[in-house]
């Protein structure tokens, strides 16, 4: 659902962003990591239409990001890294205006924003005034407005940063709710333990350049390297000449179902698959959602949007799990 | 009924927001946000709320009386209402004329600071809103905060014309829609030619920026020197005024909104009903044309401007340092290094910020062009009187740009030296090094370029040597007086939550600064300039009567020569004290709250 056609971007004579040619599909929690300066903040603005790419093309779901940059935006979700928030609205505001801007009507938004307040546990600020609000109180709103219209692409820059561990927590068990339900997700990230804990599969840029596609066990067996951290593989990449590895060939993504449990041996990874099927279940949505369909089809049945606080008792059992 | 695509399968897609609900929308925004503003202000900041509300006020008022003073005179001194309707006509069209240029450039800087460096429009450009309506919304506000000192000045302008003028109500009807559609057409120029700009020359932009301010100050100095030279009569006839108005009819073009304005509003005036309204008509069509035009221009370029503005690299500084910077490094000297050190840092951050030194480019280089010019007049003029007043008026208005400096630039410096305390605070400095190199950057940032013009216009105006001394004391006093003022209270006022300059300086203790500042001058000038003035008034005086042999006149001059030198004495010495405390009981009040401050 997230394509990068050998997108370029240059400021002035650097080049920040090399020949990038990736997909992301449904179901996968991709991670960008890169020292800083790599480019991955430029992958991101181009992917949510901030800027345009100077070669190659950046679709989502299909759509031109460049050409069609509304139809794109509908179908992305963004966190940014360093967030905007009007300061002189409420929480309850800016998602109704957020939530406006999307199209939803008033009654949907209203069960939307009530369902967000439960998961994302805004219930006690959500009416005061943002300026109000500490870092980690605004970037749960940032993220409630992010998953407001249900997007089936996440783009997400830093998530983590100035979250307490609680915050992390409920995070991360949304983001890894969301693959599972279908969705894309590309976080890009400096922490390099969350993306072992839940990325189905990582990118390593630098210098504008990927230098490997692919799961962390595949990283150790390029570096013959088994049983050492995501660090360390990290740094041997990304001081060491290695070229760049696509151990998936052309990065075509897996299917869109969860990432399917795998033994490798390192055990994070597929835990984290374990997990997720877990966690579906938990936060499953009774919108029949199945497995295998692209959720970006136009011939899906109309079916009325529903959704509900985390209530173990009645939810349904995930289909996908 | 929700149409369109699904996301995944059982989810909805969400349709575009139709452009009315998006307005709704972001209206809505709007007015949530205003009416958030307004309750905290009624709130926690009622007394602040109404020293802003009656001080300007006071300022309208005043502005008001001095314009209707200036058009009874008007009345009075001109008997031929042919004569004084041509006055009117050729100052209100200059005026607008003048108006609607500033108005494209500042709007221009606005949008510029509102679409390419704001956050907000970063967040807007990732939400499906139209681009269209993200350039409007940005507009807006352009419009208001490029508008508002015009609405300031011109209002009592206009009100007091229609009040001496005794026009028909419809002139009242008639002069919001009029100067409201006026403000929309050079906003939108201004809105045009930023995007125009970013988008095509990106990197070229601020030197092409400078350029444009540079040829501006330029034309303004050929326009000024082609009104006062070679004027064929003496100064202040009826030959002199027609040769004036003749050079001033450039303003009278046509074509120009702000010809549309002034006849518009003379129109309705003189109660011609069917004039004025067709003006109205064809400013306001004008000004939906060119809104349209700009919305137009931005639905095209904005994304790719931005994106392009993104792409700009950053410029590679030298190593070592500045000329510049050795050079102050030089002059202080005396100064304890770790001040010098912080002179310095502060020098190189307002060099290169554009938006700071521009503004104190442009109103002290159009000033500058105005003294060197104004030196056309004394050669041929008999009355001294004239010259007298001027350089004193010229003085008071040094004075008063120098408030707006330090109120628009000192004043901001220290709040927004909170944000750097995670490093001044950890280095072995005290806090009063900070505070005392902030006054002495001020001061000596000061004093160069006020005694400097103040020398060019007694110099032009070839006044007496005991004149300059005189004026060049009093600017000493003004420049340290103002800097202590601003430092001190931006000390004692701080705002740590706005990141723009511009915002500090307009908020409360901005304002305040700018009162008590202005107040300060005023007492200055009484003690210590007015008196000199005085003085050599009625030494002329005195000389002219003498001509005519002995006159009961004469004794009188020579009575309030002698009060004029006591008051002159006595001012001197009381402006110096005053000065003085002045400077140290505001610093005081500023250090003190300074080193309570935490963070």
């Amino acid at each position: 659902m997230i394509e990068f056609h050998n997108v370029t971007r240059r400021y002035g004579r650097k080049v920040a962003v090399a020949d990038l040619s990736l997909s992301i599909g449904p179901g996968e929690l991709f991670a960008l990591l890169g020292p800083n300066g790599a480019g991955k903040t430029t992958t991101i603005k181009m992917l949510v239409g901030l800027l345009r790419p100077d070669g190659g093309t950046v679709r989502v779901c299909g759509r031109d990001v460049a050409q069609d940059i509304r139809e794109a935006s509908r179908m992305i979700g963004y966190v940014p890294d360093q967030p905007f928030l009007y300061d002189k609205l409420t929480g309850r505001e800016f998602l109704e205006f957020v939530g406006q801007m999307r199209g939803l009507p008033p009654v949907v938004l209203a069960e939307r924003i009530a369902s967000q307040v439960c998961e994302l546990e805004l219930g006690d600020f959500l009416d005061e005034l943002i300026e109000t609000y500490s870092h980690g109180m605004r970037q749960r709103l940032v993220f409630a407005a992010a998953f407001l219209h249900d997007p089936p692409v996440l783009v997400i820059d830093e998530p983590l940063v100035g979250l307490d561990p609680r915050s992390s927590r409920l995070v991360k068990n949304l983001l890894r709710a969301r693959t599972a339900a279908g969705a894309s997700v590309l976080m890009s990230t400096h922490l390099l333990s969350l993306a072992e804990e839940i990325a189905t599969r990582i990118g390593i840029v630098d210098r504008g350049r990927i230098k490997f596609l692919g799961t962390k066990a595949q990283l150790q067996q390029l570096l013959a390297l088994p049983h050492t951290s995501l660090e360390q593989l990290f740094l041997q990449l990304t001081e060491g000449n290695h070229q760049p590895t696509r151990v998936q060939g052309d990065g075509v993504s897996p299917a869109a179902s969860p990432a399917p449990a795998v033994d490798d041996g390192s055990g994070e990874l597929s835990r984290a698959s374990r997990a997720d099927g877990q966690l579906a279940a938990h936060y499953s949505k009774p919108c029949n959602i199945t497995a295998d369909a692209d959720p970006c089809d136009t011939t899906a049945s109309d079916v009325p949007r529903q959704h509900r606080c985390a209530d173990p008792a009645e939810r349904r059992p995930a289909e996908d799990s | 009924m929700i149409f369109g695509m699904a996301t995944s399968p059982g989810v909805q897609c969400e349709d575009f927001l139709p452009p009315q609900a998006e307005a709704r929308a972001f209206w809505l925004l709007r007015r949530r946000i205003i009416v958030a503003r307004v309750r905290q202000l009624l709130t926690h900041a009622r007394l602040r709320l109404s020293i802003v509300i009656i001080l300007s006020a006071i300022l309208w008022f005043g502005l008001f009386g001095l314009f209707a003073e200036g058009f009874m005179f008007l009345d009075s001194a001109v008997p031929h209402p042919q004569w004084r309707d041509q006055i009117v006509q050729t100052v209100l069209g200059s005026f607008f004329v003048a108006l609607m240029l500033m108005l494209v450039l500042s709007a221009g800087v606005l949008i510029y600071g509102a679409l390419f460096r704001s956050p907000e429009t970063t967040f807007l450009l990732t939400i499906p809103a139209r681009t269209e309506r993200v350039f409007l919304h940005k507009f807006q506000e352009a419009l208001v905060f490029s508008s508002w000192g015009f609405v300031l000045l011109g209002s009592p302008v206009l009100l007091a014309f229609g009040v001496v003028s005794a026009v028909p109500w419809y002139y009242y009807a008639m002069l919001l829609p009029m100067v409201i559609a006026f403000v929309y057409i050079p906003v939108a120029w201004g809105a045009i030619l930023c995007l125009l700009l970013i988008r095509y020359l990106p990197r070229g932009a601020g030197a092409l920026l400078a350029l444009i301010g540079a040829s501006a100050v330029l034309a303004a100095a050929v326009l000024i020197r082609g009104l006062i030279t070679e004027m064929q009569s003496e100064l202040l006839t009826p030959g002199w005024l027609h040769d004036m108005l003749s050079r001033l009819r450039f303003s009278e073009a046509r074509l120009l909104p702000s010809w549309w304005l002034t006849n518009g509003l003379l129109s309705a005036a003189e109660g011609d009903w069917s004039e004025a309204m067709l003006l109205l008509v064809l400013l306001i069509s004008n000004a939906l044309f060119w809104r349209q035009v700009a919305i137009w221009v931005a639905g095209l370029l904005l994304r790719t401007a931005y994106s392009n503005l993104a792409g700009r690299t950053a410029t590679s500084r030298r190593p070592h340092s500045a000329l510049v910077d050795r050079l102050a490094d030089c002059l202080l000297c005396i100064a304890p290094r770790p001040m010098r050190l912080m002179i310095i840092k502060d020098l190189r951050l307002f060099r290169r910020d554009p938006v700071q030194w521009s503004q104190f480019f442009i109103f002290f280089g159009l000033l500058l062009v105005y003294f060197v010019n104004i030196g056309s007049f004394s050669h041929s003029l008999h009355y001294s009187g004239w010259v007298n007043m001027v350089s004193f008026l010229n003085l008071s208005v040094v004075g008063l740009l120098l408030s707006t400096f330090t109120t628009r630039f000192i004043f901001p410096m220290i709040s927004l030296e909170a944000r750097r305390f995670w490093l001044l605070g950890m280095l072995p400095l005290r806090r009063h090094t900070i505070l005392w190199s902030k006054f002495l950057f001020a001061t000596a940032g000061a004093i160069v370029p006020c005694c400097v013009l103040i020398l060019v216009s007694d110099f032009a105006l070839r006044v007496p040597r005991s004149i300059v001394l005189t004026h060049q004391l009093s600017c000493l006093v003004l420049c340290v007086g103002l800097a202590g003022i601003a430092v001190g209270l931006g000390a004692r006022f701080p705002d740590f939550r706005e990141e723009s300059a511009a915002r500090i300086a307009a908020g409360f203790g901005g304002t305040l600064n700018l009162v008590l500042s202005t107040l300060y001058i005023v007492v200055v000038l009484a003690l210590m300039a007015l008196p000199f003035h005085f003085l050599v008034a009625a030494d002329q005086a005195a000389r002219t009567f003498s001509q005519f042999g002995p006159h009961p006149w004469m004794a009188e001059s020579l009575r309030l020569q002698g009060w004029f030198r006591l008051w002159l004495v006595g001012g001197t010495i009381g402006g110096l004290i005053l000065a003085a405390a002045t400077t140290v009981w505001v610093m005081y009040v500023g250090l003190r709250a300074f080193n309570r401050w935490e963070f």
